[in-house]
């Protein structure tokens, strides 16, 4: 019992220290200051633009067109797209910057020689961690503000949609402290841990767009980058195996940290270890991918077929196959994926798609045969077709299980939300307020701490 | 009393440390004599379980200590470092204090009372809310002595202790260290300066190009010198002896 008290005193107080250290940080207050720029300019433009769509100085007629005046497509997502690039650029650099500097510093070895503490290099990844991911809640003020200042126009707040967007920057920012701690303890030097860090964000770049041109497992391994999990939570979708498979890369990298940071241990058993974590790792993010349940928190439900449809399609028992002869950059096959077949995944997760091409662009497979069909086949039964619109797809599909497609519920039709009103008073407060307030405190801070 | 035996650490093909072997008794101030490069750093290294050592082991009144026996009992205080720059001296000593569990079972009014009786000491009571990072190497010493006493390890393993210090100093450090020792805590001193460590230490392991050379009092080297010599020696002060065995 007293072991563990002492233990979580240790911890109690590394969390402190590590919170003195953020502060006294510069990289974290320029973090803070670029971030009222970054959402300002990306929220003034999303407003200026759903303002014109919505009919602001007679731009267009504004009455229910349904997506166009979705906040979460067009002012939430946008918005908080700063944030990715805060953690992409920014956010690494703050992360590296708190594990390595204790490495250079010397402090790291003295903190490491606590004598009661299991685990010294766990409990101090852990604490830095929390304190980073405490750090990134204090910046993501900036995009809270916006939603404040969103509220004081008028404009419409689905909580669901907005908690999801919040949840997937987190969780993206949870990555990025886990592969910035890696990178730090990996490496002797902080400049090394950067250009680490950013080579694995360009990395996955690499990986969606090989993505885009091959397909295939490429396009699987694709659907869990950072940039296509941040895409799929603007879109208000929190699918339960991307989730796992962050949680497991963020427990990955943290782990990796821990394993190089400890002090007195051979190099070989921590090249095992960490050998051992990866192919662990690696195990469980393919288990978690069976994981099919997902969740459409959209208030237009654009991840989600009409309720009528997908409680039709829930009846349908029978596996369905579909194959498409469409190339990975075939425009229709985008269309496909997005409008369709990403729905179908959700509602019927047996359903197999195959993709059959010749070439990547499908550019001169135009006229080759069967190019562009798509076949369905339920229960022995095939149908083709060309149309890659949702109510396409379900039509074949209807049509092969033998039901009547449900009547189109015009009442639950989203109408959207439009907003005729520009952004004021957001520059003030984004580029003029904001980076003000964060220097005055960052000065009020760092002289009361000295 | 904690035994090293055969303690080896290569680099690569460099052999830093070869079959080191050398006894610590409590409440003593053992230091550690050699030039630049003799491996003194690499053997407090190696024992305060910063490095791993390639071989040997370490024990205590015969049972070899495992890596978490040893953190318990020993503290490395390296040398040429500073921890939290940007953190003031006064802090750094209550984080000390903390973390390392004074506060654990007392109150804090007496790790307040331990930090403050370190703080006179070594004269840090003007250094107190100064960043660390912008002290003066000898300033940062004593800071960097205070954080080691506050710890809670029976044995202090000290890089370098008097590195930086003024004459001054360097006789005030030495007093505050061997009050320590008196009250029960073992030191451990790496110095190459012969005439500080002659200042200072009961006892001697000379160290040269990784091996040790002769262990024991001032005057069991003077004894072991003039073996080695084949008769008395000019003098018996410890640079002479130091010379002779390495």
């Amino acid at each position: 019992m007293s072991s563990w008290l002492s233990h979580r005193r240790a911890l109690t107080w590394l969390v402190r220290k590590e919170w003195r250290e953020l502060v006294a940080s510069r990289s974290w207050w320029i973090l803070l200051v670029a971030m009222g720029p970054l959402v300002g300019v990306s929220f003034i433009s999303a407003v200026r633009t759903y303002a014109e769509a919505s009919g602001f100085n007679g731009t267009a007629v504004g009455q229910g067109v349904g997506e166009a005046f979705s906040p979460l497509i067009g002012v939430w997502a946008p918005t908080f797209s700063a944030c990715e690039l805060a953690a992409a650029f920014l956010l690494p650099f703050v992360g590296i910057r708190l594990v390595s500097g204790d490495r250079q510093s010397g402090a790291l070895k003295i903190e490491l020689q606590h004598p009661g503490m299991q685990s010294p290099a766990v409990a101090r990844v852990s604490a830095k961690a929390l304190v980073l991911l405490a750090g990134w809640l204090i910046a993501s003020a900036a995009p809270a503000l916006a939603v404040v200042l969103w509220r004081t126009y008028g404009g419409s707040i689905y909580p669901p949609e907005l908690v999801t967007v919040v949840f997937g920057h987190l969780l993206n920012a949870g990555l990025t402290i886990a592969l910035a701690a890696a990178t730090a303890s990996l490496t002797e030097h902080p400049s090394t841990a950067a250009i680490l860090t950013l080579s694995v964000t360009v990395g996955t770049w690499i990986v969606n767009f090989i993505a885009a041109v091959n397909g295939g497992v490429w396009e699987r391994a694709a659907g869990y980058t950072p940039t296509a999990m941040v895409a799929e939570f603007q879109h208000g979708l929190i699918r339960l195996d991307v989730v796992l498979v962050a949680l497991a890369l963020v427990v990955a990298g943290l782990g990796l940290s821990a394993i190089w940071m400890r002090l007195g241990v051979p190099v070989r058993r921590r090249v095992n270890e960490s050998i051992a974590l990866g192919a662990l790792t690696a195990a469980v993010m393919f288990a978690c991918t069976f994981f099919t349940p997902s969740w459409d928190t959209s208030e237009n439900r654009g991840n989600s077929f009409a309720e009528a449809d997908e409680e039709m399609l829930k009846t349908i028992r029978t596996p369905l196959r579909i194959e498409a002869h469409l190339a990975p950059e075939d425009p229709r096959r985008v269309d496909l994926e997005h409008r369709a077949l990403s729905k179908l995944r959700r509602v019927m997760p047996k359903t197999q798609v195959h993709y059959v091409s010749s070439t990547t662009i499908g550019l001169f497979e135009q006229t080759a045969p069967h190019y562009g069909e798509i076949w369905y086949e339920l229960g022995g039964r095939k149908t083709m077709s060309r149309v890659t619109t949702a109510e396409g797809v379900l039509e074949s599909i209807y049509e092969l299980a033998g039901v009547t497609p449900p009547a189109e519920d015009e009442a639950s039709l989203f109408r959207g939300h439009p907003l005729a009103v520009p952004p004021k008073g957001a520059a003030t407060v984004f580029y003029g307020i904001w980076p003000a307030v964060i220097v005055a405190t960052a000065l009020f801070v760092r002289r009361r701490q000295a | 009393m904690l035994h090293v035996s055969n303690l080896t650490k290569r680099y690569g093909h460099l052999t830093a440390l070869s079959e080191v072997s050398c006894s610590i008794r409590p409440g003593e101030v053992l230091g550690l004599i050699g030039p630049n490069g003799s491996g003194k750093t690499t053997l407090f290294e190696c024992l305060g379980g910063v490095l791993p050592a390639d071989g040997g082991s370490i024990s205590e009144n015969g049972h070899a200590l495992t890596a978490d026996e040893r953190k318990a009992r020993v503290f490395y205080l390296p040398d040429a470092i500073a921890p939290w720059p940007a953190q003031t001296v006064h802090w750094a000593l209550e984080f000390i204090a903390g973390f390392f569990g004074w506060r654990e079972s007392d109150t804090s009014d007496t790790s307040d009372t331990v930090i403050a009786d370190v703080v006179r000491q070594l004269d840090l009571e003007p250094l107190l809310d100064s960043p660390i990072g912008t002290l003066s190497k000898g300033q940062r010493k004593r800071a960097l002595l205070a954080i080691g006493l506050l710890t809670p390890q029976p044995i202090l393993l000290a890089d370098e202790p008097f590195d930086g210090l003024d004459l001054r100093q360097t006789r005030e450090v030495a007093g505050t260290l061997r009050s320590h020792a008196g009250a029960g805590r073992t030191m451990f001193l790496s110095i190459h300066q012969i005439t500080d460590a002659a200042r200072v230490c009961d006892r001697f392991v000379l160290l040269s190009g990784g091996r040790v050379c002769g262990e024991g009092t001032l005057d069991e080297l003077s004894r072991r010198a003039d073996r080695a010599r084949q008769g008395p020696g000019a003098s018996d002060n410890l640079e002479d002896v130091f010379l002779a065995l390495t």
